[in-house]
């Protein structure tokens, strides 16, 4: 009697892990299908156009959301993207341009950012001045393609504000 | 042959519901318990409520009230769902459809946005409500789990905001656009997870197509259903926990009324000539001057609020139309961008919480964004817990041994509150602060 008692004690037990497991098993299946494996991003290497095609000063390109800055035949470039919360932050002329150095080199700024999202504010280098921001925007690296001559930007090279990496000087 | 008479079911039997429908208006307690027990709508009321439960000055009946703004959610969003496509190339104009074509669109539109303010307020104010009356304590009553209830409330509430929140991107306008923008890198900006998250909101790492169809699925399907299963949950707990906190009061601490004898009750031969029997001291729910029957005293005033609450919003829907921004733009965040007036005083919070210390810096976007709101909500939730006042004040407006607690809620409140009239009123361009009366700026458009 104990022994059919304990059998039947067992193949229920069997059947609710079983069926625990099989339910669970499934649902982990659901949910793991709605983790991406694969992101279709936009490329991170971008053609800009041609460099005679930059003024002297800035130009916004906002499907990259990304400042290209132009001084003589130097070149840099900062990031739109606010490092707060990801809103595209605004450029804006100063009243007068400023000489600043950074990273060892001299730079002419002509604007800061402010981002309409939360406040932030940051120079013309890009560093957070005040505002929730944390970080100071990013600089990308710029190149020349050699087949055509247009500017590149390689958006998933963050680097640093100086030479060589951070500014661009045309032979 | 003449067949043989067939006999006629009687009209009365045991389990025989004779009437297709029920009685609104029961001449008998009998009558009056048959209209609940045998309307499957009405089976979750008790038969008989307690008088001061039903006080408009106790509850404002708030909860009635935001159920019946989920209903007319509901009902306002099945018209909607035949109309919307969720494809970002042709949401936005489906909803300028919506509103500038489809006959009745722009009201059903309100209607439906509209409910979805209100219930965000009314849903806080009936939090606000119970915390004040301590109604999530329990009381005189015997195995009560109000606690629990309450924590199924703030889980409701979280539902109900992030309801709001997938409602408002759907239109991909350019709220929508940058709302999404802003909250999933707040969820991205939590240490280690934070990526992963964002990626499992976003459907990816760029705000796209997976997106708005994942806060669609969320929005029709997902949230909903569990809302309207914790909802029927949250009314089950009220009833076996024996209605609102007030009636249980009512039952054990008020002083105990004498009930003469009443035609339903049998009494001994003998207690009725010691005397004993008619006297009965009683304050049970029973009685009948504590307690009213469901039907229709209850059914009415829930009947008056939920129509109440339909005919006030059909109403206001035809004067406040629904706003549509600008199609969503990647290429250009609004200035000031600001989400709806709920959602403001976290992003005055967001704003204010970056933290320096040296070369350490703690992102505002994780400290006011995460980490306080979760601070709070964590504090919110096991609060039953944590109150050690006694049970009789449970079900008591502004009790004096909780006036601690409730003065610290008050001020919480009122500090969300001028955040939120700060994000509301006093900022511009850039979030930049102005006095009501100072002019904002004339920025120029794009850059």
């Amino acid at each position: 009697m104990k022994a059919l008692s304990s059998r039947r004690e067992l193949l229920l037990r069997l059947g609710t892990g079983a069926g625990i497991a099989a339910l669970t098993g499934q649902a982990v299946a659901s949910l793991r299908s709605l983790v991406p494996n694969v992101s279709y991003d936009a490329p991170t290497t971008v053609k800009l156009g041609l460099t005679a095609e930059f003024p002297d000063g800035l130009k916004f390109l906002p499907e990259q959301r990304l400042f290209v800055f132009r001084e003589g035949n130097t070149f840099h470039a900062i990031s739109a993207v606010c490092t707060h919360l990801g809103c595209t932050v605004r450029a804006e002329a100063l009243p007068r341009p400023e000489e600043k150095v950074v990273e060892g080199s001299p730079l002419r700024l002509t604007h800061r950012f402010l981002c309409p999202c939360h406040g932030s504010q940051y120079s013309g280098d890009g560093g957070n001045v005040s505002g929730p921001a944390p970080r100071p925007l990013t600089w990308y690296r710029l190149s020349v393609s050699p087949d055509d001559n247009q500017l590149v930007v390689d958006l998933a090279a963050p680097v640093e504000p100086a030479e060589p990496d951070g500014r661009l000087t045309l032979a | 042959m003449a067949e043989p008479a067939i006999q006629k079911t009687p009209e009365t039997a045991p389990g025989v519901h004779p009437k297709p429908f029920w009685s609104f208006r029961p001449r008998s307690d009998r009558e009056s318990g048959d209209a609940v027990v045998s309307n499957f709508m009405l089976h979750w009321f008790p038969a008989k409520v307690s008088k001061a439960s039903l006080d408009w000055s106790y509850s404002f009946w708030l909860g009635t009230a935001s159920a019946a703004l989920l209903l007319l959610l509901v009902l306002s969003g099945m018209p909607l769902l035949f109309l919307y496509i969720p494809s970002v190339e042709r949401a936005y104009a489906s909803v300028k459809d919506i509103e500038y074509v489809v006959t009745f669109g722009s009201w059903i539109r309100a209607v439906h946005r509209l409910s979805a303010h209100l219930m965000v307020a009314v849903v806080v104010l009936h939090l606000v409500r119970v915390f004040l009356t301590g109604a999530y304590k329990n009381g005189a009553g015997r195995g009560q789990k109000r606690p629990v209830n309450w924590v199924l409330g703030v889980v409701m509430l979280l539902l109900t905001l992030f309801l709001s929140f997938t409602g408002y991107l759907l239109p991909w306008d350019q709220l929508a656009y940058w709302a999404v923008t802003v909250g999933t890198n707040i969820a991205s900006s939590i240490p280690w997870i934070g990526a992963t998250i964002r990626e499992l909101l976003l459907g990816g790492r760029a705000i796209d197509q997976p997106t708005l169809i994942r806060f669609y699925v969320l929005h029709v399907i997902a949230l909903p259903g569990l809302l309207g299963i914790l909802f029927i949950y949250h009314m089950w707990r009220v009833r076996k926990d024996g209605g609102l906190a007030r009636a249980d009061r009512e039952g054990v601490l008020e002083q105990k009324a004498e009930t003469p004898p009443g035609p339903t009750k049998t009494y001994t031969l003998l207690g009725v000539a010691r005397g004993q029997a008619p006297a009965i001291r009683a304050a049970s729910l029973e009685a009948r001057d504590t307690t009213v029957n469901a039907v229709p005293d209850l059914v009415r005033r829930a009947a008056i609020v939920v129509l109440g609450t339909i005919a006030l919003v059909g109403m206001l829907s035809v004067f406040f139309r629904a706003p549509l921004e600008e199609p969503a733009n990647a290429l250009v965040t609004p200035n000031p961008a600001k989400a709806p007036w709920y959602f403001l005083w976290l992003q005055e919070i967001v704003t204010d919480t970056t933290v320096h210390i040296g070369s350490f810096t703690i992102n505002g976007a994780f400290l006011g964004g995460v980490l306080l709101p979760g601070l709070l909500l964590t504090v919110l939730t096991f609060w039953p817990w944590w109150d050690k006042s006694p049970a009789a004040a449970a079900g008591v407006w502004l009790a004096k041994s909780r006036r601690r607690q409730n003065l610290v809620f008050l001020a919480v409140c009122l500090v969300i509150l001028v955040f939120t009239f700060i994000g509301t009123f006093l900022r511009g361009p850039y979030w930049h602060f102005y006095w009501p009366w100072e002019a904002w700026p004339e920025i120029p458009g794009r850059i």
